[in-house]
């Protein structure tokens, strides 16, 4: 049997929600992304400026975008049209990100729920951080929140502490 | 079919499954035409509709007249203590001459619903053909009195006569559990009408529905092999609903071209050795009245490979765990209406706060305000309100629509 750590009510193995105080069994209740400090992170920051010429650079067409974790070396394909939150999944409070982040650390490594987006805008794609807690990184360099930034090639991510490569097709 | 694991581990002891399915109608429904309607309208005259109500509803009823055509077949009933047949079934020849009779209708007298079923039932089986969508629309705002086992009864008795029920409850004062019943036993739907200027818009959306059935009397036979045991099943579409298992076999209802057919299986499943065990086979079976098929069986079987290393934590698909949020949510507002009935104040008082709770977290700000406000009353004055109660009710069962779009 399992034990709700909220509750305390016993459950079978296999059971996701408690029934008696609903709350998400596998992680126990909503965890709070814990801020961490700022040694931790690169401190540069990125110049805002630069994603309003990219739209009009791009000239090659973005195929498709494949972001490799790690830690676990999981690839992920992002549709080529549309879009991508990047993030960590809570049942409880009903957020699931098309790419959760939980198995490669994401709670300690200070992964926001809704942590950054991807997304597709004529031929380039963008990343956007979402006003996550511990901050988005292009490159090493701090993304100001809620500006979209041009993605290519080679570029490397940082959501919180977790890293994350990018091919672009 | 989507189960909340792959892989299951082997364990001593029983663990639980999750499966999410979809019946959907397939493309080649899409060149279906609009199949044609025996419906009955029965409708509460009792004193209680006096006024607005009363006449929204004669309003209403005329817009339905309005929508259906020649080839379908009408009916209208009222009733207070007694039922009276206002326009006895028959094919829509002279809807002005129908409108007129419905204009008529003058209130008076008590509710009580089993009158107005029974003579609703008897019109629609003057018309019912074969292959033809039979449906008995009720609208009330009252509690009917001692009649509500025969209700059920008559409910379950037209559900054989592959006759549905759909019952919409006007205002506060109806019993919501008679009413859904109907609705769930013969596979219609049931629908909290809170203000009279809605009727039409509800009674309109349920011809609509009626209008793109495709498949009928679903049902769907749960074959569970020996230490698989169903814990509970829900319909998800379109609103969250228990579906009470009768032996195997739970009632689906009718599906719409337009809208798949949704539902959750809760599953206990026993201990099973390492290898490859078919854990239950699933049979839908049900008529589609547009090809003049009856009983159409389609099976799956729902295998799994049990795993000595399986991981029992692993995370299930995003939709499962979405759909089953909501569910949990729904089953405790259930919970909370059950503590009440056997009297333990206490206990509902706290399953509607812990809900709150949860619906604060998932941005259910309104619902969660009701749940806490009524929570509040109880723990007060040992009573709910019963508009609190209908809130909290076809609240939280709706919360896996879309969020409708503001007026």
């Amino acid at each position: 049997m399992i034990e709700c750590p909220s509750c305390g009510h016993q459950h079978r193995p296999g059971t996701l929600f408690c029934s008696e105080c609903g709350v998400y069994l596998l992680t126990g209740g909503p965890l709070r992304t814990e801020p961490l400090p700022e040694s931790d992170l690169p401190s540069s920051r990125a110049d805002p400026w630069e994603s309003g010429e990219a739209i009009a650079a791009a000239e090659t067409q973005a195929e498709a975008v494949i972001v490799i974790v790690p830690p676990s070396g999981r690839q992920l394909t992002l549709p080529a049209e549309g879009e991508a939150v990047l993030g960590r999944l809570d049942a409880t409070r009903g957020v699931f990100p098309n790419i959760d982040l939980t198995p490669e650390g994401g709670l300690e490594g200070g992964v926001s729920r809704r942590h950054a987006r991807i997304h597709k805008q004529k031929a380039q794609y963008f990343i956007e951080d979402l006003g996550s807690a511990n901050g988005t990184f292009l490159n090493g360099q701090r993304l100001t929140p809620y500006l979209p930034h041009p993605l290519h090639d080679a570029d490397e991510l940082q959501l919180g502490r977790v890293r994350i490569r990018v091919v672009v097709k | 079919m989507l189960p909340s694991r792959t892989t299951l581990p082997v364990l001593p002891d029983e663990q639980m499954l999750y499966v999410l399915f979809d019946v959907s109608a397939g493309q080649s429904a899409k060149q279906v035409g609009r199949m044609p309607l025996n419906v009955c309208l029965v409708l509460d005259r009792s004193t209680s509709m006096q006024g607005a109500r009363l006449e929204q509803t004669k309003t209403a009823a005329q817009r339905v007249i309005d929508s259906l055509t020649s080839d379908d077949t009408l009916g209208i009933i009222t009733f207070s203590d007694k039922a009276e047949v206002v326009w006895p079934s028959q094919p829509l020849a002279d809807p002005i001459k129908v409108k007129a009779r419905v204009s008529a209708i003058q209130a008076s007298g008590g509710t009580e619903i089993l009158q107005g079923l029974n003579a609703g039932l008897a019109e629609l089986d003057k018309r019912r053909q074969h292959y033809s969508i039979n449906h008995l629309i009720l609208l009330t705002d009252g509690q009917t009195y001692g009649d509500e086992e025969k209700c059920m009864t008559v409910a379950v008795e037209a559900k054989k006569h592959r006759v549905g029920i759909s019952a919409m409850g006007i205002g506060e004062d109806w019993n919501d559990q008679l009413l859904d019943a109907l609705a769930s036993r013969s596979g219609g739907v049931s629908q909290y009408i809170p203000s009279t200027g809605e009727i039409q818009h509800f009674l309109r959306e349920r011809l609509q529905g009626l209008g793109s059935v495709y498949g009928d009397n679903l049902r769907l036979l749960i074959k569970a092999t020996p230490g698989t045991r169903v814990k509970s099943a829900f319909k998800l579409s379109p609103y969250i609903q228990r579906m009470e298992l009768d032996g195997e076999s739970v009632v689906l209802g009718a599906l719409q071209i337009d809208a798949p057919i949704s539902g959750m299986l809760e599953l206990i499943v026993g201990s099973h050795t390492a290898g490859e065990h078919r854990l239950a086979q699933f049979e839908l079976i049900g008529d589609i009245p547009a090809h003049q098929l009856e009983g159409v069986q389609l099976r799956q079987d729902l295998t799994f490979a049990f795993e000595p290393s399986a991981d029992p934590n692993t995370p299930a698909p995003s939709n499962v765990l979405s759909a089953l949020a909501k569910v949990t949510i729904f089953q405790m507002q259930e919970g909370a209406w059950q503590a009440l009935e056997k009297g333990d104040v206490a206990n509902a008082t706290h399953r509607l706060e812990t809900m709150a709770t949860r619906l604060l977290d998932m941005g259910e700000h309104q619902l969660a305000r009701a749940a806490l406000l009524e929570a509040g009353r109880l723990a007060r004055s040992g009573n709910l309100s019963p508009a609190g109660r209908k809130a909290i009710k076809y609240g939280t069962r709706s919360l896996l629509l879309p969020p409708t779009k503001d007026k």
